[in-house]
């Protein structure tokens, strides 16, 4: 379900791709201005139970209320959506897993996983425009008009109600299951993608770099499958064998058409603007303990800046929680390493020492210890440090 | 078909998220055998399981108000390789390693608490004294996914002869963790361990 409106149909291009893009396939004449539908139609039920989760997400603890980040990649989502801009909300939510997506009332929800796994502002924009795709050409309306889906979506929203009564469920949850069943189609898929690369060159960013997030997914994907995690029942991408290969390709092919002006990645600004909270994104990712997947997207990380030093300590964290054979190695190899880099947090040292001192080294244990101490005083394990090195705990 | 009487109240009770609950004198109290507590008040002990995300698979759970305003999870004896509390939606937690640090054993409980998305934050831990032994207490929140309310927490644990022994409180930060820590503290304080 979690990645649903953004994964769903992801083989969808496979046509375009076999008939070769014709010229005039990027030109998207935009849709005029949306009106809020009447009341008593099917699409302004559909508004109106968007409406309504909406006002839970504005109340939610998951919010990301971070004025400046929300203004950075509203203002993105804006410029991609031209006219259509003061139609949208956009709301960050801290959820680690890869995430956007759009609803018709204008309620986009961009979740903390996918903004760490973006490389640039380009990629973030790729996902946006694609999202901002299917809003423009109100898929959600045609799935609720589809007479299949309408049964399906009705007992959804049934369900949905009746669980929110029960509060049981975040507002979250339940619009995840709601978007799941009004779940896009290929053709719909395929649009969006379509629109999300004009838009993207319009705005003036590399379309190259829409491929790219294909690309990327993919790769965590087999890190999943190669460290033999369940790839299966985490995410709907990896489940229905799509052909993301084939829809990396297409998107990659566009990007070689001439995009005269749209050359922006914006990788510098991007990292700049989610630095404040990259640390707590890192924390949720490892958290996961999908593994095989974190440490595909922390070598990736680490390939474009071989010196960040907070991507190098999560990849000791990642082995150190994994604790396989071997792992206390590898964990200890990469702390080591982290300490020579840019923005490594102090909390490398205290991982340093308790893998050490697992080890055996209790001496150099304790120097970690300390240095730990020495850059953060008011930790909130302070004590309990002290403690390991005073020898009152053992 | 006639629905059996017993089968229709135990699908409503399902239904419902009920489980049954036992009154817990005041006096000496024992759990799984090993734990011995003085109890000052009387608590409602819940004797079936539930994924409830701050004790699923706790050895027991007990509450004031009920277990969504306050709970106190007992996991006792939890052996070397064998998980703090129980995975829910087919998640994977890690297991329990009687040489980990108590620094270590918050992060199993992190893990424990955070496989339903809920976020937690941990305040402070400090070593202490658990049962008559040497242990260690931490204080931390939790955001509760379910419904994004704040919950405050403090639990209190040692490690003896290999095993794990932990017992942790949470409550809403609003009123209902004030309101019950005054009665948990003297009841932790009085743990032994067999």
């Amino acid at each position: 379900m979690r990645r649903r409106p953004f994964l769903l149909g992801c083989g969808c291009l496979a046509f375009a791709a076999a008939a070769g893009l014709r010229a005039d396939e990027y030109d998207y004449p935009m849709p005029p201005r949306f009106t809020r539908p009447e009341a008593g139609s099917d699409e302004g039920g559909l508004w109106a139970f968007m409406d309504r989760e909406e006002q839970r997400l504005k109340r939610s603890s998951f919010l990301i209320r971070d004025k400046a980040l929300h203004d950075y990649v509203n203002d993105i989502a804006c410029r991609l959506a031209g006219d259509h801009c003061p139609e949208m909300r956009v709301y960050l939510v801290r959820t680690p897993y890869f995430n956007a997506s759009m609803a018709p009332n204008g309620m986009m929800q961009v979740w903390s996983g996918l903004l760490l796994r973006m490389q640039n502002e380009a990629q973030l924009a790729a996902v946006l425009g694609h999202e901002i795709g299917h809003y423009l050409q109100r898929h959600s309306v045609e799935r609720l008009r589809d007479a299949k889906s309408r049964s399906s979506f009705a007992m959804i929203v049934g369900m949905a109600l009746g669980v929110a009564g029960g509060g049981s469920l975040g507002a979250l949850a339940q619009t995840g299951i709601l978007m799941g069943g009004l779940a896009y189609g290929r053709d719909q898929e395929r649009e969006a993608d379509r629109i999300g690369v004009a838009l993207m060159a319009k705005t003036g960013y590399a379309p190259a770099e829409a491929g790219r997030v294909w690309g990327q997914l993919l790769e965590e994907y087999e890190g999943a499958k190669a460290a033999g995690e369940d790839v299966a029942s985490s995410n709907i991408l990896f489940a229905s064998h799509p052909p993301a290969e084939e829809r990396r390709e297409v998107l990659a092919a566009a990007a070689k058409r001439d995009w005269p002006g749209a050359a922006r990645t914006g990788a510098d600004e991007y990292r700049a603007r989610l630095a404040q909270h990259r640390m707590g994104f890192l924390h949720d990712e490892v958290r996961r303990r999908r593994f095989g997947e974190s440490l595909v997207l922390f070598e990736r990380m680490l390939k474009s800046s071989p010196r960040d030093g907070q991507v190098q300590f999560f990849k000791g964290e990642v082995y150190r929680l994994r604790a396989r054979e071997g792992d206390a190695r590898l964990a200890l190899d990469a702390y080591r390493n982290a300490l020579g880099m840019d923005n490594t947090p102090p909390e490398v040292h205290r991982s340093l020492g308790t893998m050490l001192r697992q080890a055996g080294d209790s001496a150099e244990a304790m120097r970690a210890f300390q240095r730990y101490l020495e850059l953060k005083p008011d930790a909130e394990d302070a004590e309990l440090i002290r403690s390991y090195i005073s020898g009152s705990q053992s | 078909m006639r629905l059996k009487p017993w089968l229709a109240a135990a699908a409503l009770c399902a239904l419902a998220g009920c489980a049954q609950i036992v009154k817990v004198e005041p006096g000496q109290v024992t759990v799984k055998d090993t734990l011995t507590l003085k109890a000052d008040i009387a608590w409602n002990r819940f004797e079936l399981q539930f994924p409830l995300s701050v004790a699923p698979g706790a050895s027991e759970v007990w509450t004031q108000d009920g277990i969504t305003l306050d709970a106190l999870a007992f996991f006792v004896g939890v052996e070397q390789g064998k998980t703090l509390g129980t995975a829910i939606g087919g998640k994977k937690l890690p297991v329990f390693r009687s040489t980990m640090t108590p620094g270590e054993i918050v992060e199993l409980y992190e893990q424990m608490v955070t496989q339903d998305g809920s976020a937690f934050a941990l305040k402070r831990v400090a070593p202490g004294r658990f049962g008559g032994q040497p242990g260690f207490r931490f204080e931390h929140t939790i955001t509760r996914k379910s419904d994004g309310v704040l919950l405050k927490g403090m639990a209190q644990g040692a490690v003896v002869k290999d095993k794990l022994y932990l017992v942790a409180f949470t409550a809403p930060a609003i009123y209902y963790y004030d309101r019950h820590l005054p009665q948990v503290e003297p009841l932790l304080a009085s743990a032994q361990i067999k």
